[in-house]
């Protein structure tokens, strides 16, 4: 193809070439991505979406908010959407209910009374979380609630004791790719402020790896015959936060919720 | 969170001061290190210990107890949880073991009984406090005194008007951190990485984040919580300065002030020695240096979903305002 005299030229522009038409996005050679000193993918560190998933993670175009005095701040962004095809398969009963829900969210999001979000929910707050990854566990902190998760390395047997809000997660690699299944998440959570939804028994399974030194790509496939037709998948970019001496804070939201949950039963207030 | 087992005997074998006379005259043990080189801490630890945290009168000049005194422990631990009474937390355990009876946390409503509680491990110390020499806590400030008996005096006439008046564990805000209380939900997973250290208190679903890279502390304007940690290794320790802390994080005065250093050190396969060095100036008029021991357990820690299942708190505030619309319509209590 490439004759002698402009050899190395046109060997690196077939190179580009076949760069260009394989996708923009996809694995980096195995020398570039972060690994840890026993050589499995690093995912340590501090992440976070961009994006409007946590209002709806269907497309949508921007809406009014809940509440009016709040105007151009409360009202909702539009989103091309994480869901991968676009719209969430469920069965006709699972779309009302995700109507119904979406129409009285304000009141029934759970999130909204600061609860544990749960997963996959957790990991596109507009919120950052971090992972610490270990050999046998890895930790993930999210900001938001002080919710957090342990993945427990390579312990396909270790069934949840219980239901949880976050889920039971159980992980392993396969080459450079963090596969994480999680189960026994209780029914109370949703998936955003849509009302999105499942029951306890949603199986999900996430698949995290690396597009770039600071950037990862999550997907998560959900099942739940309950209310899905069939499983279904979301994929959306992590970016890592590179400000400097980049901590998480707290987001400890109780406090900001119980005039919310309690305030009508204080001493004196007029229904009592 | 470990059920009681009900059984006549309970002996709890004392890990602790043998791997810690060990660790004194110079044992062959050594901690194993992980991935990165660091000492490795891992794990799940359990703090169920008896030791109080400030010495009982009884103990006198004490700082070890006796052959005699661990006997004598064992026998009333066996006897207390055989009773299946109501729960015993922190050093209630150890008073209704010198004192025979056995006193509720809230002997209105009654409360958990003692199937809720850990096991608790019998240590050496007479006192979880190392200094003071005298095992118990500086003085009080004259600040802190008031602002106690303020709260105190609060509490009794306000019980329930709010749920600002019920503490912050009620509410599920916060446990604080460290959380060092024993006996229940008091376990701590340790996690590592190259740049952090992770301390998980299952209660109440915490992760404190330790990073152990050079790294200043967040802004003194930004007050939290559980303050802001950072860490180093100090040779096989692990220190960690915790500042930052916000003044409603604690009901003493001025805990804006408190600086904790801790040092957590693996003396045995088993035993991790804990040690709080505490200077809360709003508080106490002087430092105070805490030792626990850690053990390590096989168990898993659970979620603690303290807000998701928070009844009680609707339960007691709801309570409260049916009893004074009854005292208010000139009913008795039942």
């Amino acid at each position: 193809m490439c004759d002698r005299g402009a050899q190395q030229l046109c060997f690196l522009i077939v190179v580009l070439m076949q760069v260009f038409v394989c996708g923009s996005v996809s694995a980096l050679e195995n020398t570039e991505i972060p690994r840890t000193a026993n050589g499995r993918p690093d995912f340590s560190g501090i992440w976070q979406a961009i994006g409007t998933a946590h209002y709806d993670i269907e497309p949508h175009a921007s809406d009014f908010g809940p509440l009016v005095e709040n105007g151009a701040i409360g009202a909702i962004p539009g989103g091309i959407g994480v869901v991968v095809g676009g719209e969430i398969p469920y069965t006709d009963e699972g779309r009302a209910q995700q109507e119904e829900n979406k129409a009285t969210w304000l009141e029934n999001d759970p999130v909204v009374k600061c609860y544990m979000p749960g997963i996959p929910r957790a990991n596109y707050l507009p919120f950052p979380f971090q992972v610490i990854q270990s050999t046998d566990h890895i930790v993930v902190a999210y900001e938001f609630a002080s919710a957090s998760r342990i993945v427990y390395l390579n312990r396909p047997d270790f069934e949840a004791p219980i239901l949880s809000w976050m889920g039971h997660s159980r992980g392993h690699f396969e080459d450079d790719v963090l596969i994480i299944d999680v189960t026994d998440q209780v029914a109370d959570t949703w998936l955003d402020h849509a009302g999105n939804h499942h029951t306890d028994a949603l199986k999900v399974t996430e698949r995290y790896y690396h597009a770039g030194p600071n950037t990862l790509i999550y997907e998560a496939t959900l099942v739940d015959p309950a209310v899905y037709t069939e499983p279904w998948t979301i994929r959306f970019p992590l970016y890592r936060r590179l400000d400097e001496n980049m901590q998480l804070l707290e987001y400890k939201c109780v406090e900001f919720t119980e005039e919310l949950i309690y305030g009508h039963l204080r001493k004196g207030v007029s229904s009592n | 969170m470990k059920k009681v087992i009900l059984v006549m005997f309970i002996f709890q074998t004392i890990s602790i001061p043998s791997s810690w006379v060990l660790a004194q005259t110079g044992s062959t043990w050594e901690v194993a290190r992980t991935i990165d080189g660091d000492p490795d801490l891992q794990g799940v630890w359990e703090n169920n210990t008896i030791t109080p945290v400030e010495r009982p009168d009884v103990f006198g000049n004490k700082s070890f107890l006796s052959d005699d005194d661990i006997a004598f422990l064992r026998r009333r631990i066996a006897e207390i949880n055989a009773a299946g009474d109501d729960a015993l937390f922190g050093e209630g355990v150890l008073q209704a073991a010198f004192s025979g009876e056995i006193t509720s946390y809230d002997p209105s409503t009654g409360n958990y009984d003692s199937q809720w509680m850990a096991e608790r491990t019998i240590h050496r110390r007479t006192s979880q406090i190392t200094q003071p020499s005298n095992g118990k806590y500086p003085p009080r400030t004259e600040k802190a005194i008031a602002a106690a008996k303020a709260l105190a005096e609060h509490r009794r006439d306000h019980p329930a008007d709010s749920y600002t008046d019920r503490p912050l564990g009620e509410r599920c805000v916060s446990f604080g951190a460290p959380r060092l209380s024993s006996g229940y939900n008091s376990y701590w997973q340790i996690v590592q990485s190259k740049e952090t250290v992770a301390i998980i208190q299952e209660m109440a679903h915490d992760v404190r984040i330790i990073p152990i890279v050079p790294m200043p502390h967040a802004n003194k304007n930004i007050k939290l919580w559980h303050g802001d940690s950072r860490g180093y290794w100090d040779g096989d320790t692990l220190v960690i300065e915790t500042t930052n802390y916000s003044d409603k994080s604690s009901t003493s005065p001025e805990t804006d002030r408190k600086v904790n250093v801790e040092k957590l050190t693996r003396i045995s396969e088993t035993a991790l020695r804990y040690e709080l060095m505490s200077d809360d100036p709003g508080q106490f008029t002087g430092s105070y240096t805490r030792e626990i021991i850690f053990d390590y357990t096989e168990d898993d820690i659970y979620e603690y979903a303290c807000h998701e299942g928070n009844y009680g708190m609707a339960n007691i505030l709801s309570g409260h305002r049916v009893e004074e619309a009854r005292a208010a319509a000139g009913l008795r209590e039942r």
